[in-house]
């Protein structure tokens, strides 16, 4: 089976090396996530960017003259610039009282998974889009990807090393955090804006089971086989890596989806973290 | 910088929300070493001083000064009403109590044994490694003044901090927080409904009232069994003072 899986690196490696990249990188953002116990958003951002793809598709067929907006360039952009929104706008609203912030998430979450399907109904090339997206596939991963993918995990490594403390903080206790000078209302910012762009490459090129996915079920397990929230940050993409490691080998030797392999682990895996923190009685 | 400068000083301070004031005209000094209660009903404003000292709220008129070594906020320790955590998140006393550190003036290096002084101070050097969950109420709290007491504060601000704890762990949170004041000199602002909490360790007294009003002196002069009737509408006769 390992063999197998190395002999496909020459036509699939660029793809192997972005999934594992995504995984790293979701893992990460995924903490934050997870401790804030805003999973819902995830879900939400991850809809929102296939609403962002849908938008710059239907406009693409709309006016001849935003055709280019077909492309893989303008069509992460719109990803982007969507989930990006809906995870800025998401921290704002939970800033308010008037909604929760579940109830703001539930329905950004269904007006993104309704809208896409509406304005592409009678596009056949558009709706068989929002599906691969929906269906997820690692396997159209470009190298641009690759080199987006290694730009945004350096970023990430930097900001979980250099603003450990006040990342922690903030994840925290965020009332702490505004009575010690930190601006609550940038960092949540700065974090959403940090989750959309994620979150908007990564659909992209790996679609909306694979991110939901690496986002949340990878934190999940390191919340619970650690004691400490500080390791999280570094378990919880060793979690995220290996098992999408182990995903695409099997995949690769079992003829499975890679993508849906590697989810298929991380969410197995997660009983069996809930098993250990149950032994250990904390 | 002379003992007697004023560690805070509010002159004439209004402070608010959207512009509307809920505090008005309030004057008060606070030096170094003194025990302020913030007392006073519901809604006075006693907590929105609180984020008017943290700076987390500007002022909507008047002046609100504290001395120069705490104007940045970094010697500044709060322990808040209640705490955000997640509780399914797992996390130990100890990291708990490192959060204190995040724009603090503690070196690097000395904060290891700066946490473990902080903890033993509120007798939890002991539990350092357990999971905060498994703390009792009263050790929750006194977890959070640990993590107030890493910043090596100047003045050291307590949002009702007794609230929902049983008598033995309030006993335990008075010792030390007479402990801190008396024989570390550290200037407290207490914000509390417990009045008999106050009459016994308070050096100093602040009554907001409900038309924004606040009035300042001694805790035996606004503990008065009239003072108290009129402020809160209730008869009390409030225990003497401790060590007094």
């Amino acid at each position: 089976m390992i063999e197998s899986f190395l002999g496909s690196w020459e036509l699939f490696g660029t793809t192997w090396m972005v999934g594992l990249l995504i995984a790293g990188v979701l893992s990460v953002v995924g903490v934050w996530i997870v401790a804030r116990d805003h999973i819902f958003l995830g879900a939400a951002v991850a809809q929102a960017s296939t609403l962002g793809v849908a938008v710059a598709l239907w406009l693409a067929g709309a006016a001849a003259g935003l055709r280019s907006l077909e492309s893989d360039a303008g069509a992460t952009a719109f990803a982007v610039a969507a989930s990006v929104a809906t995870a800025w706008l998401a921290a704002r609203v939970g800033e308010g009282r008037s909604e929760s912030h579940e109830a703001v998430t539930g329905w950004v979450f269904l007006l993104a998974g309704s809208i896409p399907v509406l304005m592409l109904a009678h596009s056949p090339h558009g709706l068989e889009e929002v599906q691969r997206l929906l269906f997820s596939t690692l396997l159209t991963a470009s190298a641009g990807d690759l080199g987006f993918f290694a730009a945004i995990a350096i970023a990430t490594v930097w900001a979980a090393v250099a603003l450990h403390e006040r990342l922690l903080l903030v994840t925290l206790d965020p009332e702490l955090a505004g009575a010690l000078g930190l601006s609550r209302r940038a960092w949540a910012g700065a974090l959403a804006v940090w989750l959309g762009l994620a979150v908007g490459l990564s659909i992209r090129s790996a679609g909306t089971l694979y991110t939901f996915g690496c986002l949340v079920l990878p934190a999940l397990i390191a919340k619970n086989v650690c004691r400490e929230v500080s390791p999280m940050l570094w378990v919880s993409p060793l979690v995220a890596v290996s098992a999408a490691l182990v995903g695409f080998v099997l995949s690769t030797g079992l003829d499975w989806p890679p993508a849906h392999t590697s989810v298929g682990l991380l969410a197995a895996g997660l009983p069996l973290a809930w098993g250990w923190r149950r032994l250990r009685r904390d | 910088m002379s003992e007697d400068t004023p560690v805070l000083r509010a002159r004439s301070l209004d402070l608010g929300y959207g512009g509307e004031p809920v505090l008005r005209g309030v004057d008060l000094e606070v030096r170094r070493g003194e025990l302020w209660f913030l007392i006073g009903p519901n809604g006075t404003g006693k907590t929105t001083f609180l984020r008017g000292v943290l700076g987390t709220l500007a002022p909507l008129a008047g002046q609100l000064e504290l001395e120069p070594e705490l104007r940045d906020r970094r010697r500044l320790g709060y322990v808040p009403q209640r705490c955000e955590l997640n509780p399914t998140l797992p996390t130990t006393v100890r990291e708990f109590v490192r959060l204190g550190f995040v724009r603090s003036t503690v070196p690097r290096g000395e904060r290891r044994a700066t946490r473990e002084r902080a903890l033993a101070r509120v007798g939890l050097e002991n539990r350092a490694r357990a999971s905060y969950w498994s703390l009792s109420g009263g050790q929750r709290q006194r977890a959070l003044v640990a993590r107030a007491l890493v910043r090596r504060p100047r003045l050291l601000l307590v949002d009702e901090p007794t609230e929902g704890l049983d008598v033995a762990a309030e006993d335990a949170f008075r010792r030390t927080v007479v402990e801190l004041n008396r024989e570390q000199g550290l200037t407290l602002l207490f914000v509390t409904h417990n009045l008999h909490l106050a009459a016994r360790i308070a050096t100093h007294v602040a009554l907001f009232e409900l038309d924004g009003r606040v009035t300042t002196g001694s805790a035996s002069e606004l503990l008065e069994h009239d003072v108290i009737e009129r402020a809160f509408g209730i008869s009390l006769d409030l225990a003497s003072r401790e060590g007094s």
